[in-house]
């Protein structure tokens, strides 16, 4: 509220003016800065010196770091090029050509980025575990066909599940791009006398490249990042990302390791994406200049219609519903091979004691997992509400400082956690929280820690849709108000409101929804005592109760279909004039 | 009077009952206009009138329903062939309105691209980069982006990219509508000098009927898909052969006034205004007065009408002046400057006789 009031305020209040700065500059350095400062300095104690020798010059090193990381930039460049193949195949044919059924595929293919990538790798192992480690045997092994161990394990299924996740990711940032390449521009084209191929590689990649180049960026970055597919799908096979790695130093106590890769993963990840920035930067910004805008030119398939549209229809049924069927098949199939007989409702009702699931109750007869639903819901509406209050004051304040190198700061701090995968973030929280700092106790395992760190890493976000908000509001809208002789209570309900509550709200559900479906940054921050539902379907799924962790997993994707669905309808009905 | 014309062969441009639908709805219909080598072709009509579309199925980017399109005798599209040479490969080049830079090159490459393709060898490309460049005035932007230069700039950049392969005809899509006024008037005798250096065929699409008056040698005034008029465009003053064209031609615009036939005159609200002779056999008429032609307060055998005043406009030490007579807008001129309030009584007396009479339909009567 101080900040709205504040935007309306031709003269700031100007004791606010100060304080505010000032404390959110305390406020970021304390959540941003300070852990990655301790973890780095964690590791220039004489035991952090140590294992930094380990880690990087030992005989341990090929185990702990380089084959890691062969396995980690592998994986990021396999996902990366999947996914500007599939993404970018799939955004021509929805925004370029005249494929029937265009609306349809363009939802399918935004769909995948909803389910967290442990439902997909899941549902992976539901259909393609073999026997190679016991337990019940996915369903292709068990109708006959013998699943070799490249396609149930390792890195293959890794990437293909990577791919399944992340490119409607590659899939919006490619179509926004190409959308943006107007039918004159084409047109000009043809009225050189190109031919289609040459319109395609003079005009239309080029134009685009930018796009390309930041989708191929953040896949590849989401990919080394990742923690739950390679968890679940490489883990049990010994292959080690840098994520895993790390994971598993400060999970067996070597907590100094841990750091050390944790720095080595963000270098890793930074660099690339500022590489990448920098590729993008160095290219002019290609904004097309334009009259008559937003006319598409669209290539006739001809004959290749209805097939092209058959293979879209099927990558996003297979990325998207199929996951979610396979899902919710297995949590009621007593049988992991046998997906659709004996259906039961116990795992998710039964009572504990019965022959299924060596007696445990089902999944609303636990209290454990109630209580884990309820620590989620509660840390998803939290880190929901503090981030966006802390974003959008940021926001503010950049805005209003712009220029000055209090805003430079303040925004290259906020933009900072994007830099940091949230597994190393994760550990840089346990860094500084883990231990007690002077008469302050240890935060560590706590929810507090949780929602302290979750609000740090999604202050990108946050600070962005904030941002967005506030250009909502502009001086002239402002103004004219007041010329009405309207007062400040009056413009903050008719006109500061409905210009922002859009953007708050649709920038607060996809915290929530971030939250509740996160398990790499929960994973090392919470403690088996207060769960939260991935954490839950993680360790289910590690100890191989395959039906309760893909019926919470379920449970999940649930809540965030609901929460998107819920942003989707307040879009619509609040702002109607946007349509 | 018909256009010079020296047969249809050599015709830069032939349009034969061109017809272009779109599902049920039939966006030009049954054009016919030609024009010589070198003649300057403005087609002008409010907005959905079908001038764009007719200069898209001229550029080949759209395929006509039926009639025909020839470019100095050789077909290019028709009805039945639909596109017959390619946008690309019927030697015709197309600013569009908005300008359409390909945002990734710069100016020089913007205008060496389309030669590239052409094939055209390394040195050919420079000396006419060169060339246009200079001949636009925008050699200094050879090394800038689109999105770096202004909106002005952009304009003489999409010329320039259009001329440099030297095309026997010209398109133009509403090319200044996205300038400021005063680049615009600028712009319209820079592309009035850059048609007469080329040589080429021009056709050029606007709504405003200014542009069309300054620059045309043809006027096709188009409405609702038809060429309501093709001629010159002082024939087209001179004699409009319908209100539309009347009306839309023109500055100040033509007075039109809904006449009976009292007696033996033709009267509007009791006032007798023109000789019922004028169109004989006719019973309600539509006269019309060229502004020049109604003198503002009472001339002494003028045929008065009184009205409100609504706005003056300075006109070259005159003054155009807008009475409203019921909800009819009428303007006269008067000397020097007139001020009046609105609303304040003013008289308008008519010339004997009017310029020309139109049927209740909008069509031309010759007596």
């Amino acid at each position: 509220m101080t900040s709205l009031a504040l935007v309306s305020g031709r003269a700031p209040l100007l004791r606010a003016n100060r304080v505010l700065p000032l404390f959110l500059s305390v406020v970021i350095a304390l959540l941003v800065a300070a852990p990655l400062v301790k973890i780095l300095l964690a590791t220039l104690t004489p035991d952090g010196l140590q294992a930094w020798t380990t880690v990087l010059a030992s005989p341990l090193s090929a185990n702990l770091w380089w084959r890691p990381l062969s396995t980690t930039m592998l994986l990021g460049l396999g996902v990366a090029a999947g996914c500007l193949l599939l993404g970018g195949f799939l955004a021509w044919l929805v925004t370029l050509t005249d494929l029937p059924g265009r609306g349809l595929v363009a939802t399918l293919s935004t769909l995948p980025f909803m389910i967290p990538s442990f439902a997909g790798a899941l549902a992976w192992g539901t259909l393609f575990r073999n026997e190679r480690l016991g337990g019940s045997p996915g369903v292709f092994q068990a109708n006959g066909f013998d699943v070799p161990d490249w396609l149930a394990w390792g890195l293959a299924p890794t990437m293909i599940v990577l791919i399944a996740h992340y490119f409607s990711l590659a899939y919006t940032i490619i179509a926004a791009a190409l959308s943006s390449v107007g039918a004159d521009l084409i047109e000009a084209g043809q009225m050189a006398g190109a031919r289609r191929g040459r319109i395609f590689f003079g005009i239309v990649l080029p134009v685009v490249t930018p796009a390309l180049v930041a989708a191929a960026s953040l896949t590849f970055a989401g990919a080394v990042a990742n923690f739950a597919a390679p968890a679940l799908l490489g883990l049990p096979v010994r292959m080690q990302t840098l994520s895993t790695r790390l994971f598993g130093m400060i999970e067996t106590g070597e907590t100094e390791r841990g750091f050390v890769l944790a720095l080595l993963l963000i270098a890793v990840s930074a660099a690339l994406l500022f590489c990448s920035d920098r590729l993008v930067a160095g290219r002019k910004a290609f904004t097309t200049v334009t009259g008559k805008g937003g006319r598409i030119k669209r290539f006739p398939l001809g004959a290749w219609r209805w097939p092209l549209f058959a293979v879209a229809l099927i990558i996003g049924l297979a990325t998207s519903v199929l996951p979610v069927l396979v899902l919710a098949a297995s949590s009621l199939a007593p049988q992991g091979g046998v997906l659709f007989s004996n259906w039961t409702l116990h795992f998710w009702i039964g009572e504990g004691g019965g022959a299924l699931a060596q007696g445990q109750a089902g999944l609303f007869r636990n209290p454990m997992i109630v209580e884990a639903l309820w620590n989620t819901l509660k840390l998803g509406l939290t880190v929901a509400l503090t981030t966006m209050l802390l974003g959008l004051a940021l926001a503010y304040t950049i805005v209003r400082n712009k220029g000055t190198w209090l805003a430079t700061v303040l925004s290259q701090l906020a933009f900072l956690p994007l830099l940091v995968p949230s597994i190393a973030f994760a550990a840089a929280y346990i860094a500084l929280f883990g231990a007690p700092i002077g008469p302050l106790p240890s935060l560590y395992g706590t929810f507090a820690l949780l929602v302290l760190a979750a609000t740090a890493h999604n202050l990108p976000y946050a600070v962005q849709s904030g941002r967005s908000v506030l250009g909502q509001i502009s001086n002239d809208i402002e103004e004219s108000a007041r010329l009405t002789g309207a007062g400040l209570l009056t413009r903050l309900v008719f006109i500061i409101f409905p210009l922002t509550i859009r953007g708050l709200l649709a920038g607060a559900i996809l915290v929530f929804v971030k939250m509740v479906r996160d398990l790499s940054l929960v994973v090392l921050l919470f403690t088996a005592t207060s769960p939260v539902l991935s954490m839950v379907a993680y360790r289910y799924a590690s100890e191989g109760f395959m039906q309760f962790a893909n019926a919470i997993t379920l449970v999940i994707l649930v809540i965030c279909l609901a929460a998107s669905l819920a942003a989707h309808l307040i879009q619509t009905r609040v702002q109607k004039w946007k349509q | 009077m018909a256009p010079a014309s020296i047969g249809p062969a050599q015709d830069a441009i032939r349009i034969s009952q061109l017809v272009k639908r779109f599902g049920d709805v039939a966006a030009v219909k049954d054009v016919n206009i030609s024009v010589p080598r070198g003649a300057f072709l403005v087609l002008v009509g409010p907005s959905g009138c079908g001038k764009s579309t007719l200069l898209r199925m001229l550029a080949g980017l759209e395929a006509p329903s039926a009639g025909e399109i020839a470019f100095v005798g050789r077909t290019v599209s028709s009805g039945t062939g639909g596109v017959i040479a390619d946008a690309g490969a019927r030697d015709a080049g197309l600013v569009f309105q908005s300008y359409a830079l390909w945002p990734h090159m710069t100016v020089a490459g913007n205008i060496a691209w389309p030669l590239k393709v052409a094939r055209w060898s390394k040195a050919d490309r420079n000396a006419r980069v060169d060339e246009v460049l200079s001949l636009l005035g925008i050699s200094a932007l050879r090394d800038r982006y689109p999105a770096e230069i202004s909106g002005g700039q952009q304009q003489r950049v999409a010329i320039a990219r259009t001329i440099a392969p030297k095309p026997s005809i010209l398109l133009f899509d509403e090319p200044l509508s996205n300038l400021d006024a005063k680049l615009r008037i600028e712009m319209r005798s820079e592309l009035m000098r850059i048609h007469r250096a080329t040589g080429a065929t021009s056709v050029y699409v606007t709504h405003d009927q200014v542009e069309a008056m300054t620059m045309a040698s043809h006027v096709a005034v188009l409405n609702h898909g038809r060429v309501e008029q093709f001629g010159a465009p002082i024939d087209l003053l001179r004699r409009p052969t319908t209100t539309f064209v009347a009306s839309f031609l023109g500055t100040p615009p033509a007075n039109l006034l809904p006449v009976t036939r009292v007696q033996d005159r033709f009267a509007f609200a009791d006032v007798a205004l023109a000789p019922a002779a004028f169109a004989a056999g006719h019973e309600r008429v539509q006269l019309l007065y060229r502004a020049q032609d109604v003198a503002v307060g009472r001339v002494d055998d003028g045929h008065q009408l009184v009205g409100r005043f609504a706005e003056a406009a300075p006109i070259a030490g005159q003054s155009m002046v807008t009475v409203m007579v019921g909800d009819l807008r009428l303007t006269g001129m008067a000397e020097g400057f007139f001020t009046a309030t609105p609303g304040d009584e003013v008289g308008l007396s008519f010339s004997s006789t009017p310029d020309a009479a139109f049927t209740m339909d909008g069509e031309r009567i010759d007596p």
